[in-house]
C-alpha cells in the first residue's frame, strides 16, 4: 500500500482536469439527462394521487437524490482501464511502486470534485424549483453514508474486473456498456425498484445492480427500512466482496497475460 | 561467482497472436473458432551484467531487444528462464524492486501534458517516498547536468520534443535507480540533444555507479557509451563482447585512404594495385582502397615506399556498414 503516492496523484490528476471542468461539466449534463426524464415521467404520474405509495414530492426526492448518487458512483475509469491494457499505456504504471488501481482511483476521486462542482448547483437549483418531499430522520442519513461507500466500490470494482477482461479479450468495454445497461434497468433509474413487477423485482434484489445506485437512494428515501434495509445491506456487502475478489483474481491471472504492447 | 547485477538465464518469450484474414466471413470465422498463431520473440538468451556497467543492446527491429527490457523491468512475464536483477525476480514485481530499477521508453512519456514538469516530478517524489532534502537534491543535480532549469515550470505541452526528453530522464533518475533501461532514449531528437543526452548518460553513470542497458538505433549512441554490446537477432543472442571485436569478427578488411601526387604517378599505381588490394574509389590521386586486416602494414609500408603519398590513413570500416551486413545476413 503506497497512499503518499496515492494522495499525491490524487491531487496532481485533479490538477489536470481542472484546466477541461467545461468538457466534465459537459459530461456530467449528459449523465444527468435519463434520471431527469423519469423525474418528470414519474412526478407526472403521480400528479394527483401517489403511485405505489409515492406521493409527487416523494418522486423528485427519490430522482434528485439519484442524480447525485449516480454521479458519485458512476466510475469512468471502468471505459479506459481496457484501453489502457490493450494499447499498452499501463506500462507507465506498472513500472512504478504501486498499485496501478491507485491511478484509476485517483481520477474517479479527482473527477467527483470536478463533476460536483457542476452538479450540486445544479440540483439544489432543481430542488428549489421541483419542491422535493424527503422525510429522512438521522437514522436514514446514518444508514444512507455507508449504504452510498459501499455502493461506489461495488459500481468500481465491478466495472473494474470486467474491465480486466481487457487481458484476455481485445474489447472488454462492451461487457462495460452491458453494466451500465443492467444499472438503468435494474438500479432504479427507470422506476424505483419497489414499483418493478414481481420478477423484475426479484431479479433486481438479488443482482449486484441495485447495490450500485438504487439501494442508497431507497435508504434515505425510507423506501426500504427494518429487515428488508438489513438484508440489503448483506447483500451488498456480499456483492462488494465478491467484486473486490474477482478483481484480485483477474489482475494476477491478467498480468501473466499482459503484452505489453508498443514501444 | 559473485552476484551479478543482472542475470539472465535461459529467458524466453513467445507471443500469442491472434490470426485474421480480412473481410467479413474472415471476422464471423474468428468469432466462433479464433485462430492464434505463437510469435517466438526472445529465445534461450543469457548474460550477465556486472554493477555499473553500461551495455549495449543492438539488433534490428523486432530482433526482440524491447521485450527482454521489458521482461527485465517487471512489464512482462517470461515463457521459459530466469532472470535475477538487483538480487530480485523482475516479473514477482515488489516495490522492493521497483524502486530500485527505471525505465525511459523514447517513444512514450510519464510526463502529464497539462501541467509544469516540476508538479510531475513532486508526485514522482512522493510515489518513490523520497525525503524532501533526498529529492531537492537530486532534481538539482539532474537539472544542472541537462541545463534545463527555465523547463521545470512551463507546461510541458509547449516543450519541444528535446525538452521532453529531458524532462522523461529526470523523472525517470529521481529516485537513483541501481538500474536504469533506456529504450532508445535519443529518438527523434537533433544531434546536439543526442550529444548531450549521452553525456549525461555517461556522468550519471560515472557519479552514481548505475548500471544501465540501452537500446538505440543511432550506432553513436552506442559507440560513446557501451564499451560492451549485446546483439539480438530473431530473439537469439548472436554476440556479447566489446563493439571493436564485434567490427573485427565481421569485417575482417581495412579502409586505406590515400591522397598522392597525381602528376605521372598513374603507372606507379597501377603496379602497386596487386590483387589483394580492392578499389573502392579512385580519382584524380585520391583513392580508398579495401585490404585484409592481417596484410594491411605490409600493403601499407609498399604502397609508402613505391608512391608518391601525400597523405595516408587506415581506418576501419563504418560501424553503421559492418551493422547493416549482420542485419541483414542474420548472423555473426
Amino acid at each position: 500500500m503506497n497512499h503518499r503516492g496515492g494522495w499525491a496523484l490524487i491531487q496532481r490528476t485533479w490538477l489536470s482536469w481542472m484546466q477541461y471542468r467545461s468538457f466534465f461539466f459537459l459530461l456530467a449534463f449528459g449523465w444527468m439527462i435519463p434520471p431527469l426524464i423519469y423525474l418528470f415521467v414519474w412526478s407526472t404520474a403521480a400528479g394527483s394521487q401517489d403511485v405505489g405509495g409515492i406521493s409527487r414530492g416523494e418522486f423528485v426526492a427519490y430522482y434528485l437524490i439519484l442524480i447525485l448518487v449516480n454521479q458519485l458512483t458512476y466510475s469512468q475509469t471502468n471505459w479506459t482501464v481496457g484501453d489502457e491494457i490493450c494499447y499498452g499505456r499501463m506500462n507507465q504504471m506498472l513500472l512504478y511502486p504501486m498499485s496501478p488501481l491507485y491511478h484509476a482511483l485517483a481520477s474517479e476521486i479527482a473527477g467527483k470534485v470536478v463533476y460536483m462542482i457542476f452538479v450540486v448547483p445544479v440540483t439544489v437549483v432543481l430542488a428549489l424549483v421541483l419542491r422535493p418531499e424527503l422525510h429522512a430522520g438521522p437514522g436514514e442519513v446514518l444508514a444512507f453514508i455507508p449504504a452510498l461507500v459501499l455502493a461506489w466500490l461495488l459500481r468500481f470494482f465491478w466495472g473494474y474486473w470486467l474491465a480486466l477482461l481487457a487481458f484476455w479479450a481485445a474489447r472488454s468495454d462492451a461487457l462495460v456498456a452491458v453494466q451500465d445497461a443492467l444499472v438503468f434497468l435494474l438500479a432504479g433509474q427507470i422506476a424505483p425498484v419497489a414499483l418493478l413487477p414481481g420478477a423484475l423485482q426479484d431479479l433486481a434484489i438479488a443482482l449486484p445492480f441495485r447495490y450500485m445506485v438504487g439501494f442508497p437512494v431507497e435508504v434515505i428515501t425510507g423506501q426500504v427500512s427494518g429487515s428488508a434495509m438489513i438484508t440489503g445491506f448483506v447483500i451488498q456487502i456480499g456483492w462488494t466482496v465478491a467484486a473486490m475478489l474477482l478483481y484480485r483474481v483477474m489482475w494476477q491471472r491478467g498480468l501473466r497475460r499482459y503484452t505489453a504492447i508498443g514501444g | 561467482m559473485t552476484q551479478a547485477q543482472i542475470d539472465v538465464r535461459h529467458l524466453s518469450k513467445t507471443y500469442r497472436v491472434p490470426e485474421r484474414q480480412p473481410g467479413l466471413a474472415a471476422s464471423l470465422r474468428s468469432l466462433v473458432r479464433p485462430t492464434h498463431t505463437d510469435v517466438p520473440a526472445v529465445q534461450d538468451i543469457s548474460f550477465r551484467v556486472e554493477a555499473g556497467e553500461i551495455v549495449g543492446f543492438i539488433g534490428p527491429n523486432g530482433a526482440g531487444k524491447t521485450t527482454t527490457l521489458k521482461m527485465l523491468a517487471g512489464l512482462l512475464y517470461p515463457t521459459g528462464g530466469e532472470a535475477t536483477v538487483a538480487c530480485c525476480t523482475p516479473w514477482e514485481r515488489q516495490p522492493a524492486y521497483l524502486r530500485q530499477i527505471s525505465m525511459v521508453m523514447g517513444n512514450k512519456s510519464q510526463m502529464l501534458w497539462d501541467i509544469p514538469p516540476l508538479d510531475s516530478f513532486r508526485v514522482l517524489a512522493e510515489i518513490y517516498r523520497l525525503p524532501a532534502h533526498e529529492f531537492h537534491a537530486t532534481l538539482d543535480l539532474l537539472v544542472d547536468l541537462l541545463d534545463m532549469n527555465e523547463l521545470l515550470t512551463k507546461p510541458v505541452r509547449n516543450l519541444s520534443l528535446g525538452e521532453r526528453m529531458k524532462c522523461e530522464m529526470v523523472a525517470a533518475l529521481l529516485h537513483r535507480p541501481a538500474v536504469l533501461f533506456l529504450d532508445e532514449p535519443t529518438l527523434g531528437l537533433d544531434v546536439s540533444t543526442q550529444r548531450r543526452l549521452r553525456r549525461f548518460v555517461r556522468e550519471y553513470n560515472q557519479q552514481t555507479g548505475a548500471t544501465i542497458i540501452l537500446t538505440s538505433h543511432y550506432m553513436a549512441d552506442v559507440v560513446e557509451l557501451c564499451p560492451r554490446v549485446i546483439l539480438i537477432h530473431h530473439g537469439s543472442l548472436l554476440y556479447d563482447g566489446a563493439l571493436g571485436g564485434l567490427v573485427e569478427r565481421l569485417a575482417p578488411f581495412k579502409l586505406i585512404r590515400l591522397t598522392i601526387n597525381p602528376e605521372n604517378s598513374n603507372g606507379a599505381v597501377d603496379r602497386a594495385l596487386t590483387d589483394e588490394i580492392d578499389v573502392l574509389e579512385r580519382e584524380a590521386g585520391r583513392l580508398v582502397l579495401r585490404t585484409a586486416r592481417s596484410a594491411t602494414p605490409a600493403i601499407t609500408a609498399r604502397l609508402l615506399s613505391t608512391l608518391p603519398v601525400l597523405d595516408l590513413a587506415v581506418e576501419d570500416p563504418p560501424i553503421e556498414a559492418v551493422i547493416d551486413q549482420i542485419y541483414q545476413e542474420g548472423n555473426v
